[in-house]
């Protein structure tokens, strides 16, 4: 035993994007092993499961923990990982929000099955057998994990302390959430770890936003050419900067690509997608039924623009089901 | 959250409590988090019924309450002042309204009774989070704001001025007066205009309550009845007013000539000029536009020709924000553009003239010193007068400009007392004498002259047109007959509209206007004819519709009457408490809301990249908050907490 702080890192539904943030750290990931001992860490390390159960409750000073939770054995390992630590903090937008994987909750689970075992063209199962929770595979019972009603966020399901939020997090955003920790700097309980202010306070183009923004027509990227110095949505191009938590570093801006939302909305906003919505419909400046319409008809899918990240924690959360019913 | 909540549950007679099970509610109500105490009581806004809630508020430690009861529109007035009196902030009340909501709506009885649990577990869940709120007040502004220098405007000015009010007239010309200071006469009593108007003038500009403002118009207006805040830009005058005595010595030495538009176009003015000889007050004016200075040229003749030192050209627009309680819009009218009717010849055949030019023609100040002449100087023999153009026509205008009859028979009267011998046509198809002196002026007229009065089939059956140097006037008669008549001058008389700039007045002012005439519309045209519908906001005269000088006098009293009796000074204005704020760790300046708010009550300072809201300005109407995408508005009363614990009340409940 070393005496330095023991962190932990899991992944539950995710697309491994957030893994590959903590990697994305680079040189600096060095420093930060240097003054911990990663006790668990499945992507990269070979410690086992039994390795951590045996730890004493609280032992791990933190860990991280990405991606939403759907199945049993996620929530399973959460709940054992919370038991085990000191703080849990929820890592990126899956764990936060749901995330792009919190989407599903537009479906119901047999639908999604369905379609997923049964329908998709690459499929082979003539007997469309979907999954089980237990099955005899030569002789011996096995058993599968659960597979849930809907996604649900890290919050949800065990007492979350931080959150480290981004479709992935920003490394800066994750050697400073580390920092705290290990230099006993950390702010109230809760908190999510990045700006407190929408990004268009530190948004590059803030200064050509118009005084009075008006929109009369929604554009799509792909439908337009638009000035890279200028406000997107004073070019009519939907961009939920206003709607949503700074401290990005307005890495999509900076792309030339409006913000879709991933670091969630401010601490006073219940329901970013709601937010969205509601914000851009109050600058719409048309007041004719049918233009209207239009304009609104131009947004071929508000769910998934809206709740591309916060469906799950939303307030639908999952109780809006499209598609069969 | 360990609040005290007291729930009433009132009977209303038979109206509330045989549409339901008020035992089993009051049982439902008991069991609810947070409640302390639930009493049915027959009628709550009885004496007995607010003296009990008063009490129980003391001996029970209430800290919120909530009354379940009729709507909120009947007495939630009542409830509140009956908490502030035992002591406690009259907003930590929530009524639940299970009378119109519920026991008038919902016929089954035990529908209605699991309705009102739904709606009172919904107050109980908001009102445990409502936050005391205090009513401000700020003094009333007694002060007064006159757009418009006309009859209307001085007479409302004049009886507004008075102890401890200021009032403010803002003229957008450089002279006061309105038209009338424009007529050599006026009808009926046919005394001469000056003589009834200059005492008039010299009382407002010699009043010490009024500030006349020349030169100046109306920028915008923030703020509401008691509270107005308004934004006045006042053009350079490039003269001073204090030392100027309108002597008129620069006129001779400007070395520029232009139209004078003050003379209707009829003669020429100088770049710094005097509209009118009599024109108050009585100095000069420098019309930027034209002096050579602002051309880039180096002349100062009037300054080395003005003996008293008056010349400014260092004046600059002056923006002032000018603080009152009420407005009136006194803003008077203009004509229609006989022009857009070809038929009447206007600007095409030579001595056709409109009624104001015709007025400054026949004025001594005017361009010919009050000679009714020819373009070419000579005198006519033969005057048409016209009626009716552009008024009651299906075309143009459909209503009667009221005043036309009448002035016409004013300049028949006129040119009958220069001209003897002349001859005078009268076209019209109807006329308008209404009232206790028109039908008299018209008989009086009549005989006096030589009228020969032509009667057209409808009000635009003529057509005027040049023919071999004569003036060719072609018409139906009322017996269907075309007939052919010629006249030396014709003077018209075209429809009175709203002022050309009344429609930038009405948005600025937000006030509506009737469609095409562009007069001002009253909040109600018989027992509301000077208000708007917008408290505060008044209008007098011709800006409210065509009318001679005596209702234009009777309406701009009428308007400061209203204003005198409810603008007192001293008096307190109590501010909305339900507004809206911005939480400035929160608001990123996206500045969405900024536009987005109808009051204006929103600035944004760039600077800090944030916005703040106006607390005297803002009425709360909650439009911000639900646009702030960052969640930085507040809406104080309706904030999310209350408002989903709310429906998360009306929602548990079955
Ligand atoms: C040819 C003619 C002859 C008439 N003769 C008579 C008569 O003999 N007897 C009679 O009783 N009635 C007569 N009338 C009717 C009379 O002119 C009106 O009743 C009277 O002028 C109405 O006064 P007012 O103050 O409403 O409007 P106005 O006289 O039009 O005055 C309005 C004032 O407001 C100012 N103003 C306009 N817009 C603005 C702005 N945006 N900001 C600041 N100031 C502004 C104007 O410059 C003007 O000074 C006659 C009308 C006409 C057309
Ligand atoms: S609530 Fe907001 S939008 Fe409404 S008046 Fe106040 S500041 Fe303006
Ligand atoms: S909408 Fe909200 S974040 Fe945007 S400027 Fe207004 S208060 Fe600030």
């Amino acid at each position: 035993m070393t005496g330095k702080p023991k962190i932990a890192l899991y992944w539950c539904s995710s697309c491994g994007g957030c893994e590959e943030s903590v990697i994305d750290l680079a040189e600096d990931l060095l420093t930060v092993t240097a003054a911990v001992d990663i006790v668990f860490w499945p992507v990269a390390l070979d410690f086992k499961y039994k390795d951590v159960v045996a730890m004493n409750d609280g032992e791990i000073t933190a860990t991280l923990i990405n991606g939403a939770i759907r199945m049993g054995e996620q929530e399973h390992m959460a709940k054992m990982l919370r038991k085990k630590s000191r703080l849990v903090i929820a890592h990126g937008s899956c764990a936060h929000l749901g995330g792009v994987v919190g989407l599903a909750n537009f479906y119901r689970r047999e639908d999604l099955l369905s379609r997923l075992y049964q329908e998709v063209p690459t499929i082979n199962n003539p007997q469309g057998i979907l999954p089980q929770l237990e099955t005899i595979e030569s002789g011996r019972k096995v058993k599968l994990p659960d597979f849930h009603d809907t996604v649900k966020t890290l919050d949800q399901v065990v007492e979350v302390d931080y959150t480290i939020p981004g479709c992935p997090p920003t490394p800066e955003l994750i050697k400073e959430a580390m920092m705290m920790v290990l230099e006993d700097r950390l702010p109230p309980r809760g908190s999510v770890l990045a700006e407190k202010k929408a990004l268009c306070d530190t948004c590059p183009r803030r200064d050509s936003k118009p005084d009075k923004l008006r929109i009369t027509e929604f554009k799509r990227v792909y439908e337009t050419e638009w000035d890279p110095e200028k406000c997107f949505l004073a070019e009519g191009i939907i961009c939920l900067g206003p709607a949503t938590r700074g401290g990005c570093n307005a890495r999509c801006i900076n792309a030339n690509m409006p913000c879709r939302g991933c670091f969630g909305p401010t601490d006073d906003v219940r329901d970013q997608g709601a937010k969205s919505s509601s914000f851009l419909a109050s600058i719409i400046d048309v007041t004719d039924k049918e233009a209207l319409k239009k304009i609104v008809d131009a947004i071929p899918d508000p769910g998934g623009l809206f709740y591309r990240y916060g469906l799950a924690s939303s307030i639908l959360k999952g109780k809006m089901t499209r598609g069969r019913s | 959250m360990a609040e005290r909540i007291g729930v009433y549950v009132c009977e209303c007679g038979p109206n509330i409590k045989d549409a339901m099970d008020l035992d089993e509610v009051v049982t439902f109500v008991q069991g609810l988090e947070n409640v302390v105490l639930t009493k049915a009581f027959g009628l709550l806004c009885a004496q007995e019924g607010q003296e009990l809630i008063g009490k129980d508020i003391k001996e029970h430690d209430l800290t919120r309450v909530v009354i379940a009861a009729c709507s909120p529109k009947e007495h939630e007035k009542t409830f509140r002042q009956c908490l502030e009196k035992a002591g406690l902030n009259p907003f930590l009340l929530q009524i639940a309204n299970i009378r119109e909501q519920c026991a008038w709506v919902v016929k089954d009885k035990s529908l209605a009774t699991d309705k009102a649990k739904a709606i009172i577990h919904a107050a109980v869940r908001r009102v445990a989070y409502h936050e005391p709120l205090e009513v401000k007040e700020i003094a009333c502004q007694p002060h007064a704001l006159v757009v418009g220098a006309g009859m209307a405007g001085i007479s409302a000015a004049l009886t507004l001025a008075q102890k401890n009010r200021k009032v403010y007239l803002v003229e957008k010309l450089p002279c006061i007066g309105g038209k009338v200071a424009c007529y050599e006469d006026v009808f009926p009593s046919l005394e001469c205009a000056s003589c009834i108007l200059d005492p008039i003038l010299d009382e407002v500009l010699h009043n010490e309550h009024i500030e006349i403002l020349t030169l100046t118009e109306v920028q915008e207006v923030l703020g509401f009845y008691g509270n107005f805040l308004v934004k006045v830009t006042k053009k350079a005058r490039f003269v001073d007013t204090e030392t100027c005595i309108g002597c008129g010595a620069c006129l001779e030495t400007c070395p520029v000539t232009v139209k004078n538009e003050y003379n209707e176009g009829l003669d020429e003015r100088k770049a710094i000029y005097i509209p009118y000889a009599g024109a108050l007050p009585n100095v000069a004016a420098i019309d930027k536009k034209h002096c050579l200075r602002w051309q880039g040229e180096a002349c100062s003749a009037c300054r080395e020709a003005c003996p008293f030192g008056s010349i400014t050209y260092e004046d600059t627009d002056q923006v002032r924000q000018l603080r009152v309680g009420a407005i009136v819009l006194a803003t008077g009218f203009d004509l229609f553009d006989p022009a857009r009717a070809p038929q009447y010849g206007y600007g095409k055949v030579e001595d056709v003239y409109t009624s104001l030019e015709f007025e400054r023609l026949v004025n001594s100040t005017g361009p010919t010193q009050g000679k009714i002449v020819l373009r070419n100087g000579q005198v006519p023999e033969k005057i048409a007068l016209v009626h009716c153009v552009g008024s009651r026509s299906g075309k143009f205008h459909e209503y009667c400009s009221t005043v036309c009859c009448m002035y016409l028979l004013k300049f028949a009267h006129q040119v009958t007392r220069q001209l003897s011998g002349v001859s005078i046509l009268g076209f019209y198809s109807d006329l308008c004498l209404p009232g206790k002196e028109a039908q008299g002026f018209f008989n009086k007229i009549s005989q006096e002259g030589n009228i020969q009065w032509l009667h057209m089939k409808e009000p635009d059956s003529i057509e005027i047109t040049q023919a071999d140097g004569k003036t060719l006037i072609r018409f139906t008669d009322v017996h269907g007959s075309p007939r052919e008549v010629t006249s030396d001058m014709v003077v018209l008389a075209p429809a009175m509209e709203g002022a050309r700039d009344a429609g930038a007045m009405a948005q600025i002012f937000d006030i509506s206007q009737g469609a095409g005439e562009g007069f001002f519309a009253e909040e109600n045209s018989q027992i509301a004819p000077v208000s708007t519908a917008i408290e505060g906001i008044f209008i007098a005269g011709c800006a409210q519709g065509p009318k001679d000088i005596q209702s234009s006098v009777a309406q701009g009293q009428a308007a400061a009457g209203r204003i005198l009796s409810r603008l007192v000074p001293g008096e307190k204005l109590a501010l909305e408490p339900v507004t809206a704020e911005v939480d400035e760790d929160l608001c990123c300046g996206c500045k969405l809301c900024v536009g987005l708010c109808s009051y204006k009550a929103i600035t944004c300072d760039n600077l800090k990249n944030n916005v703040a809201i106006n607390k005297v300005l803002c009425r709360g109407c909650g439009t911000c908050a639900a646009a702030c995408p960052s969640g930085a508005i507040k809406a104080h009363h309706f904030t999310d907490t209350e408002v989903s614990e709310e429906i998360r009340g009306l929602l548990r409940q079955g």
